[in-house]
């Protein structure tokens, strides 16, 4: 079978003959999930020290973001709406790093496709169905999103500089150039003077799935999520990355063009968060205005390290750094906290799963 | 003032803030630990500084404040990084929103506080030299401080033992192994020492340049800083330069607006960050020869814990 000398499905095959995968491998991972779940429980125990350094009760204030982010289904759509764009900018972080890339550019990315497919929008200019103009409007996105990253990775091959810190500073340049946009060329002259475009035209929105304000990008990532999983565990493209990123000089010299394997991982990835950046825009908030992706791309970042770079993991790790991102407005309004405490939650449930969520291995 | 003059004025003033913590960040990678967590560090550094100097109307104490802040915080990263073999990258990131939420969390009193802050001392002889003096030396005290640290660093990293041991760490550490030194002492020390000096630099955009405190002031050049150590090879010198090189990019906005120009505040507000790019993409090349061999791991390293 060809599928043998392809990644993973290489142990599958192995183990398969051997027994069912062995009692010691789903051990580790057991304990693996157990070493997780001890790393949230001593965030949440830390977070509520820091809490109560600010004269909050953390007990209270866990009680209510609990209480207030479960309170009604529509609240779980505002998570899963809050969820596609860091989940997508999760994958756009996890395709890179199989190949050994740290793509930190997640949040210049989303606005980037953001922007694209606006200006898609606007170049159809409603002469086209509306179904219609939002597909150019997702390949709009992608392509942007891709030319973005790609563009680090580039940088990378020819120059020589780490694509970690062209992709943050290239967040900035993103950021100042929807603001050029939003403040100059495409701002809406009807609106109440605000720096915003106009709003999406209705047939040009994603449509809603019927939980609260849900809307049908979270097809999409959900859909990017099996893709790449398939895509890592049965193509060519997903175990060459994987052997770049395990060893790029070995894979240099057994012939893999290294270069466009780079290149590609990046794209791709770019290509997921401009999707990301399009599902916030054409399904949340229908206009570009400013903090229109509010950290998104970076929590994204951070729910990939979390999920460890597995797409499955990813996704569910995005969905949980959203729900406590939603819970940061309980703290706000329930416990008078700004928003952005938040951070603090989610640094220390990464700082935990990093230093203590498997054994200690060296530098 | 010429339009050129006041761009280089504006250029040291605002640039003070990325020297000290670029500089500071020159430490760290010399001993082979990358922060990205700078960022965080400033922000630190920048609400420290401004809290205290409220609270105790002292300038110094909040600089000190300052240092102590970005310093704590880095060292979680060297924590995580040198004692629990984290990524370095990743942890710098998440120790950045660490300091990113923690600032929020306890800045909000600060907001609209009112603080003393450093004034401009025009020093006299050194002043009144034509062309420079007024752009060096009509200046706020912590940019002072930051001429002489400069050549103190430059000193401790080429001349000192201590540079010797630092540089070591970053190149080859199993050489100190051997030598029965530790390792991890030094790089700790590296890593907490930038995080001060990060502090500072902080404390210098809250205290001194902007005069105000606002949740995530820092806006880059935490990161800008880490752009200008690579391009200028962790030379204290080509940092500094590095560091104007992005403050006259700052100031650019202001000065052509001030005259006039009907460019738009945005496209002028990316300059920095683009002039950053394109000196990284001019220098990047010839300067990767000259990163040490233990930070080089870093960006080879995999990223799939």
């Amino acid at each position: 079978m060809t599928v043998v000398t392809q990644d993973g499905s290489f142990d599958r095959v192995a183990d398969a003959g051997a027994a069912s995968p062995s009692l010691a491998e789903r051990l580790d991972r057991l304990t693996g999930v157990a070493r997780v779940l001890a790393a949230f429980l001593a965030a949440l125990v830390l977070f509520g020290l820091v809490m109560m350094l600010k004269g909050v009760n953390p007990l209270t204030a866990y009680v209510d973001m609990v209480s207030s982010t479960f309170s009604s289904w529509d609240s779980v759509g505002d998570i899963l709406v809050r969820s596609t764009p860091i989940m997508l900018a999760g994958l756009a972080v996890t395709v890179p790093a199989r190949a050994g890339l740290i793509n930190v550019g997640g949040e210049g990315q989303l606005i980037i496709g953001a922007v694209t497919a606006y200006g898609m929008s606007m170049m159809v200019d409603g002469r086209l169905a509306g179904g219609l103009t939002l597909v150019l409007m997702v390949i709009a996105a992608a392509l942007g999103g891709a030319v973005w990253s790609g563009l680090a990775a580039v940088l990378k091959q020819v120059v020589g500089i780490s694509e970690s810190v062209t992709t943050l500073l290239m967040n900035y340049i993103a950021l100042d150039l929807m603001y050029f946009l939003i403040y100059d060329r495409w701002k809406d002259t009807a609106g109440s003077g605000q720096p915003t475009t106009e709003a999406l035209p209705i047939s040009e929105r994603l449509p809603l799935v019927g939980l609260g304000r849900l809307h049908g990008g979270i097809f999409l990532a959900i859909g990017a999520t099996v893709l790449i999983s398939i895509v890592f565990a049965v193509t060519t493209w997903g175990f060459r990355l994987k052997v770049v990123g395990g060893n790029t000089e070995a894979a240099r010299r057994s012939g893999l063009k290294v270069g466009l394997l780079l290149l590609s991982a990046m794209a791709v990835g770019g290509a997921l968060a401009g999707i990301g950046g399009l599902t916030q825009l054409a399904g949340a908030e229908f206009k570009l205005r400013p903090g229109f992706v509010a950290g998104y791309g970076y929590i994204g970042f951070l729910a990939s390290w979390l999920g460890r770079h597995r797409p499955v993991y990813v996704v569910l790790s995005a969905a949980l750094l959203s729900t406590i991102v939603v819970g940061g407005d309980s703290l706000q309004i329930d416990s008078g906290l700004p928003a952005a405490s938040v951070n603090v939650l989610m640094a220390l449930l990464l700082l935990m799963v990093f230093g203590f969520g498997r054994k200690k291995v060296t530098a | 003032m010429s339009l050129v003059s006041e761009v280089l004025t504006g250029g040291i003033r605002g640039g003070t803030s990325i020297n000290y913590a670029a500089l500071g960040e020159s430490v760290s990678e010399r001993g082979g630990v990358i922060n990205l967590g700078t960022e965080g560090s400033m922000l630190c550094g920048a609400l420290a500084a401004y809290a205290v100097a409220a609270e105790s109307g002292n300038l110094w104490l909040g600089v000190a404040a300052g240092a102590v802040a970005g310093g704590l915080l880095s060292l979680v990263h060297a924590y995580f990084v040198l004692s629990r073999g984290a990524n370095q990258l990743a942890t710098g990131l998440v120790v950045l929103f660490l300091g990113l939420g923690l600032t929020s969390m306890f800045g909000v009193d600060y907001v609209q506080a009112l603080a003393p802050t450093f004034k401009p001392i025009d020093l006299p002889i050194l002043g009144s030299i034509p062309l420079i003096g007024p752009i060096m030396f009509d200046q706020d005290a912590l940019v002072y401080v930051s001429y002489v640290l400069v050549p103190v660093l430059w000193w401790v990293i080429y001349r000192s033992r201590w540079g010797v041991l630092l540089r070591a760490a970053g190149e080859r550490s199993e050489v100190l192994t051997a030598n029965g030194i530790g390792v991890l002492r030094i790089q700790y020390i590296a890593v907490v020492v930038g995080g001060m000096m990060a502090g500072v630099g902080g404390a210098h955009l809250s205290i001194a340049y902007t005069k105000a405190w606002f949740e995530n002031m820092v806006q880059g050049r935490g990161f800008v800083a880490v752009a200008v150590v690579m391009f200028a090879a962790r030379q204290p010198f080509k940092v500094a330069a590095g560091a104007y090189l992005f403050g006259s990019a700052l100031a650019l906005s202001p000065a052509l607006q001030s005259r006039g120009y009907g460019i738009n505040q945005f496209a002028l507000d990316a300059v920095p960050y683009v002039v950053t790019l394109l000196a990284l993409i001019l220098l990047g090349r010839r300067r990767a020869n000259e990163t040490p061999e233990g930070l080089s791991k870093v960006f080879d390293a995999p990223t799939v814990a």
